[in-house]
């Protein structure tokens, strides 16, 4: 139980109380921990969702308070490997996200290049370049937030949210891109349409992606892949 | 088989709700979560089995059983009444195990105060589970009755259970959920709660507006609220009370997204959860700090009652029908 976390590593743990059934604790090693906790369940403890670099883990608090879990968590944390072994680089999958780009469907590409100053082809060109990250699930159910935008890519919300953003809307928020599952409201910047299903129940995973997936956005014509 | 007659404002089925916001999708479930337990109790399903049944809101549905079946209404005070096939009327009393014959049909009315209660049926409703439970998700539209609200011509099942001696008890009122025009909900502070958001949100009354559903109740009024275009979204838990940057609060409910990116600088008590499921537009509302020990001991006051009640309609329906109800009181 010691010496196997780094002092930086303790230094960025931060475990915030919410209400007396949820505990959220931010540390770099967020995912390896939900790994473990996955793979171990803690008694007493709900659900583990997660964040970037941040869980929130829902408890029972009549089987144990959050003082109890913050220990059982730090226990945990400094027993994780040094190297988290539940993200090794090689192990993610990527999931290639056809994308119409522009049109009715992307109706801000325009606004979008022209914020990065760039041509639409070479912002198309430089979006598809990049693999993004399944940071993590939330929102709505199959909505992912995904990393690993430049700078130059990171578009402001819109000032007002649109009141219905049509379901496989490619949309640019802040630091994140990511796909809407379903018809909902939403302030991100739409900047392409695709036709891969989010969320469906008639398959056996009904959401294609999970924390830790790569992710690539690739351009084709509408009607077809390309 | 249940036939739905008149669907009433918004009739879903629920049950306690999933536990899988890790893929995106609301925990759901009754929003009444006391309402649920007891009435389920009352006709001896057991905690355990997570049976469904139907929430009704504001104004109630019409429902043909095709069956005979054992029912209970609990939660807000909604009238109700049942019409034998002959026609004859007899009254409905909620808060209690009510035998339903085949061809009656009960109306569950209106309510003076409160929003939603929860319809049990022995053996509980039969449909699908979806990521683990029966509940329906309006947004997403899946689970319960096709994803959606009850409508006119629907039909449900339900699971049928050995046929038992209704349990001649009914539950005490104070472990009733408690129901406007005025609500005080205890709350627990968040590191988002500053000095001057807390005096705004804690030294006035709130009404709660006419946005109030299922997926959050908007209380009318306004606070000071800090906008950080570059925060980050976080995990939603049960009973936040969110701030967006006009100042409006809102507390969430079960299908809120499971996601949120304004400050939440309150979180309501769990025990004090079930209440959310009866916030009503045009009800005032006050938010009331307390302390973590506080919670705990206002969780542990409301389980135990719960608790006892369950215990001793399970003892009814093992065949003890004779033990004393300690907190379901027999007649």
């Amino acid at each position: 139980m010691s010496g196997e976390m780094s002092g930086a590593d303790f230094d960025s743990l931060v475990f915030t109380c919410l209400g007396d059934a949820a505990l959220s604790v931010g540390t770099p090693r967020a995912r390896a921990l939900l790994a473990d906790l996955r793979d171990t369940p803690l008694p007493g403890v709900l659900e583990v969702v997660p964040a970037l670099a941040q869980l929130t883990v829902l408890f029972d608090p009549l089987q144990l308070d959050a003082a109890q879990l913050e220990a059982a968590l730090r226990g945990r944390l400094a027993g994780l490997p040094e190297r988290p072994a539940h993200e090794p680089a090689g192990a993610a999958r990527t999931l290639v996200v056809p994308v119409v780009f522009g049109g009715a469907g992307g109706p801000d590409l325009e606004w979008c290049a022209a914020h990065a100053g760039l041509t639409v082809g070479a912002f198309v060109s430089a979006l598809c370049a990049q693999t993004l990250e399944v940071a993590f699930l939330g929102f709505t159910p199959g909505f992912a937030f995904l990393t690993g935008l430049p700078p130059f890519l990171r578009m402001p919300r819109l000032d007002a949210p649109r009141a219905q953003v049509p379901a496989g809307s490619v949309a640019l928020g802040g630091p994140w891109a990511g796909v809407y599952p379903s018809g909902t409201p939403g302030g991100w910047r739409i900047v392409g349409h695709t036709d891969l299903s989010l969320f469906d129940l008639s398959r056996p995973e009904p959401v294609p992606w999970r924390a830790g997936d790569r992710v690539q956005f690739r351009a084709v014509t509408a009607g077809g892949e390309g | 088989m249940i036939e739905v007659i008149r669907p009433g404002m918004q009739s879903t089925v629920q049950d306690a709700g999933r536990r899988v916001r890790a893929l995106g999708v609301p925990a759901g479930g009754a929003a009444d979560g006391a309402a649920r337990r007891l009435a389920n109790a009352l006709v001896g399903n057991a905690p355990e089995s997570r049976a469904a049944g139907l929430e009704v809101t504001l104004a109630g549905p019409t429902l043909l059983f095709h069956a005979a079946a054992l029912v209970s209404l609990c939660g807000a005070p909604f009238g109700g009444a049942l019409v034998g096939a002959d026609g004859a009327g007899r009254p409905f009393a909620p808060w209690r195990a009510v035998p339903v014959r085949a061809g009656d049909r009960l109306s569950i009315g209106g309510t003076p105060a409160g929003a939603r209660a929860f319809l049990a049926v022995r053996g509980g409703l039969d449909v699908p589970e979806v990521f683990g439970s029966r509940g329906t998700d309006l947004r997403s539209a899946f689970g319960g009755m096709q994803g959606r609200a009850l409508r006119a011509g629907d039909r449900l099942a339900w699971s049928s259970l050995p046929p038992v001696r209704p349990a001649r008890a009914f539950v005490s009122p104070e472990l009733r959920t408690p129901v406007g025009p005025d609500h005080t909900l205890r709350v627990q502070v968040t590191p988002d709660g500053t000095p001057d958001l807390l005096a705004a949100l804690t030294g006035q009354t709130f009404t709660v507006s006419a946005q109030a559903d299922r997926m959050g109740a908007r209380l009318g009024g306004v606070v000071a609220a800090p906008h950080d275009p570059a925060r980050a979204s976080v995990p939603n838990v049960p009973g936040m009370v969110q701030v967006p940057p006009y100042g409006q609060p809102i507390v969430l409910l079960p299908d809120a997204g499971t996601h949120g990116g304004y400050p939440t600088p309150l979180v309501v008590i769990s025990a004090d959860l079930p209440r959310l499921g009866q916030l009503r537009p045009g009800d005032r509302v006050t938010l009331q700090p307390v302390t973590a020990a506080q919670a705990r001991a206002a969780l542990w006051a409301h389980e135990r009652g719960l608790r006892q009640a369950e215990w001793a309609l399970r003892h009814w329906y093992a065949g003890a029908g004779s033990a004393p109800l300690c907190c379901a009181h027999a007649d």
